[in-house]
């Protein structure tokens, strides 16, 4: 049989050229340029730039700082995935199974994905003021005035503030994902394991959890990628204090680059943390998958 | 047919994409025709007296969280704009949080302003993207700050003198007295503390540059009184910051934090008026800028003014001119009717009508060789007397050049570091460490003794 010749298709180049351009105008050459500057003192600003080598690097594998930046990004990263998860799955299912109601109580769960990140920072930081917030004023009300604490302020417990915060902003998305999957599950198949006598529990266990596996793939996907790049409220609520208390990996390569004028270093964080997100994205989805063919 | 139409509307796609690139340009261009156009009508009567050759328009960004200085700046050229017809300045908004930041990130994605506010003035003069000032404009002022005999910032401002404002009412109902020394003043905050009507101090700590206000009154006391050159010691090797006084001055820090108001750490700067004018502290540690902002809060609110004294009941204010100020970008220095728009900005807000009615509303120590005309308030003379007979003046340390100026943002992580041992996450011979740490580090790419990333 003859092989039909590939020739250069004019018309589907043209097609593909304004997405190719833009790509790489905007990714592809800003990330592989990021390798070089990562090898730099560059300070943002100034046009000679000072090759050094893997200075940078050595740097980052040794500062205290970057150290305490990875272990609050690893810490809203776990705690993100799976309370985010597991809020939004819970949603799923009630929303799946009021009988009333079922598009106002997805909307209103919704709502908090379409606030932009500075935004619901901001009111945030107004719920947990100390001093005027709605949070310590509750307490006060409810009679449990021993329980107000500086949110933001105090060391120990800001991390967990902002944590609250991005599982109150992002499970509503997944919920999203896991109602369509929910909903994709076939009834008559519900119906058999309840007259073959399975109670809700078994229901969901046998049949519902193997049917929207994919949904947990993609969910846990997302929810770590957006654990590993948080940024915005950290920006807003904290600005990686007290002290240095809040900083993530995301906060301190913006910090680096573009407050104290160590562009070169601050670019060696973000390709550790392109490899990080790389390395940790592909255990993840082999878990998940094989998880999905067990199911 | 169908392939020649499909192949026409993919290359239509591409060209308007492609064109999409360049909009701003060219947008940009078209938004300013008109304006040009007005100007060059307007320009016709004033041709006589104008300093420009053809309409010249300027981009112009300050920090502009300070709601007053905005009102002030807003004011200035708008006046200024409608009395140089064919001079059009255009404010662009700033960022007062983060505003070294916010600049950088503007010269990064190539919008770099004709003029602006200049802060982080060393590193700019360094990357050679601003430009000297005229003889004219320099003459303007009793001092600057040079590089190299070389004068790049118009400064607004003296430095911001710090003081504590103080609850004049509480005070006088409690008896108490303005302190004459260092120990007076902490036992002070003890005798406000254990009335516990309010807390003696209020701090904007979520903010991290308001640290460095109380920073800079222990750093003074305890190191700078001592040893003037420690930052440029600390280059050679000679001192370290396990130093005693440096020590001293942490834990100084740590004392003076904690006198301050419940959940300092997450209080903005943008509340510790409403704090201090609602009877909920005693006393605010700040600059001469807060003035304007307590009488818009309270106008009624009847407060006082006194600078901190140190162990021997000496005063060491800030005081002086400032490497900051007006500057104008290297690119637009090229186009000599942008030079003479800048210069003739200049020489408008520094004139005395001008300068003076912005000092006065910003409490801003006047820099300019001309006394402007302006009414100072009771808590400004104290400022202004304070200073005249102060044992020492200073600049903030990271306001220094030469070879005391500080590595990159060594300031933040110093006061994010004192925040930790104010917090009791971290004691002050930990602190001392951590910093010696990162010092070593940053001395790695910059040290202005050997001229390391100077040069």
């Amino acid at each position: 049989m003859l092989q039909k010749k590939r020739k250069f298709d004019t018309t589907a180049f043209l097609f593909i050229a304004p997405a190719f351009i833009l790509f790489t105008v905007f990714l592809i050459v800003p990330t592989v340029s990021s390798f070089y500057y990562s090898f730099t003192s560059w300070d943002g600003i100034n046009p000679n730039i000072k090759f050094i080598g893997f200075d940078n690097y050595k740097e980052i594998f040794t500062s205290a700082r970057f150290g305490n930046a990875l272990k609050n990004t690893a810490l809203l990263t776990v705690v993100i995935s799976i309370c985010e998860n597991a809020l939004a799955l819970g949603l799923a299912l009630l929303v799946d199974n009021v009988i009333k109601g079922k598009n106002l109580f997805r909307a209103i769960f919704y709502l908090p994905v379409i606030l932009s990140g500075i935004v619901s920072g901001f009111i945030w930081k107004i719920m947990y003021s100390y001093n005027f917030g709605p949070v310590n004023k509750v307490l006060d009300m409810i009679g449990l005035g021993t329980l107000k604490q500086d949110w933001l302020g105090n060391a120990d417990i800001a991390i967990w503030a902002v944590a609250v915060v991005m599982i109150w902003k992002g499970a509503g998305y997944y919920m999203i994902i896991y109602l369509a999957a929910l909903q994709g599950v076939p009834q008559d198949v519900q119906e058999a394991a309840t007259i073959d006598g399975a109670s809700a529990l078994q229901r969901f266990r046998f049949i519902t959890l193997p049917l929207i596996s994919g949904s947990f793939t993609i969910c846990f996907t997302l929810s770590l990628i957006n654990g590993l790049k948080v940024f915005d409220q950290i920006a807003v609520m904290t600005d990686g204090g007290p002290g240095f208390a809040t900083e993530t990996i995301v906060y301190l390569l913006y910090k680096s680059g573009f407050g104290e004028g160590r562009q070169g270093y601050g670019t060696a964080v973000g390709v550790v943390l392109l490899f990080i997100i790389l390395i940790l994205n592909n255990i993840q989805s082999a878990i998940l998958r094989k998880r999905e063919v067990q199911l | 047919m169908k392939k020649a139409l499909s192949a026409a509307m993919a290359a239509g796609m591409t060209a308007v994409m492609l064109a999409g690139c360049g909009s701003s340009a060219s947008s940009a261009a078209e938004s300013t025709a008109p304006a040009e156009s007005t100007s060059a009508a307007a320009s016709t009567e004033a041709a006589a007296e104008s300093v420009v050759s053809a309409p010249t328009a300027l981009s112009f960004v300050f920090a502009d969280g300070d709601d007053t200085f905005k009102t002030q700046m807003n004011k200035i050229v708008d006046d200024f704009n409608a009395a140089n017809p064919d001079i059009t300045i255009t404010i662009e908004p700033g960022d007062g949080g983060s505003y070294s930041e916010f600049l950088k990130t503007k010269d990064s994605v190539g919008e770099f302003p004709d003029m602006m506010e200049m802060r982080d003035t060393a590193m700019y003069v360094r990357a050679g993207k601003i430009a000297p000032l005229s003889d004219d404009v320099k003459a303007l002022f009793t001092s600057t700050v040079d590089f190299d005999g070389v004068t790049y910032t118009a400064p607004f401002s003296g430095a911001n003198t710090m003081g504590i404002m103080y609850n004049k009412k509480y005070f006088a109902d409690n008896g108490l007295e303005i302190p004459k020394t260092w120990d007076e003043f902490i036992t002070l905050c003890q005798t406000i503390k254990d009335k516990g009507d309010m807390s003696p101090l209020v701090v904007g700590g979520s903010d991290v540059w308001h640290i460095g206000f109380l920073y800079d009154l222990c750093y003074a006391n305890d190191v700078l009184e001592s040893d003037p050159d420690f930052i440029e010691e600390c280059y050679k090797g000679e001192k370290d910051f396990s130093d005693a006084n440096y020590q001293k001055a942490v834990t100084d820090l740590a004392e003076v934090l904690s006198f301050a108001q419940d959940g300092w750490a997450s209080t903005p700067d943008a509340q510790i008026t409403t704090f201090f004018v609602n009877d909920m502290s005693a006393m605010m540690f700040s600059g001469t800028h807060m003035f304007s902002q307590i009488n818009d809060a309270a106008p009624d609110f009847e407060y006082g003014w006194f600078a901190v004294p140190d162990r021997d009941g000496k005063v060491n204010l800030l005081g002086g001119g400032t490497a900051g100020g007006w500057a104008l970008s290297a690119e637009a220095a090229k186009d000599p009717d942008k030079q003479a728009a800048f210069d003739a900005f200049c020489k408008y807000f520094f004139s005395s009508d001008v300068y003076g009615a912005y000092c006065e509303a910003m409490a801003a120590i006047p820099t300019t060789v001309e006394t402007p005309k302006m009414n100072t308030s009771e808590q400004f003379k104290s400022v202004l007397d304070a200073l005249s007979a102060a044992d020492y003046t200073h600049l903030m340390w990271n306001q220094e050049v030469g070879n005391r100026e500080l590595p990159p943002d060594f300031r933040n992580f110093t006061y994010k570091t004192c925040i930790e041992v104010a917090q009791g996450s971290r004691d002050v011979a930990s602190a001392s460490s951590e910093l010696q740490k990162t010092w070593n580090v940053a001395l790695q790419s910059f040290n202005p003794t050997t001229g390391l990333g100077v040069e």
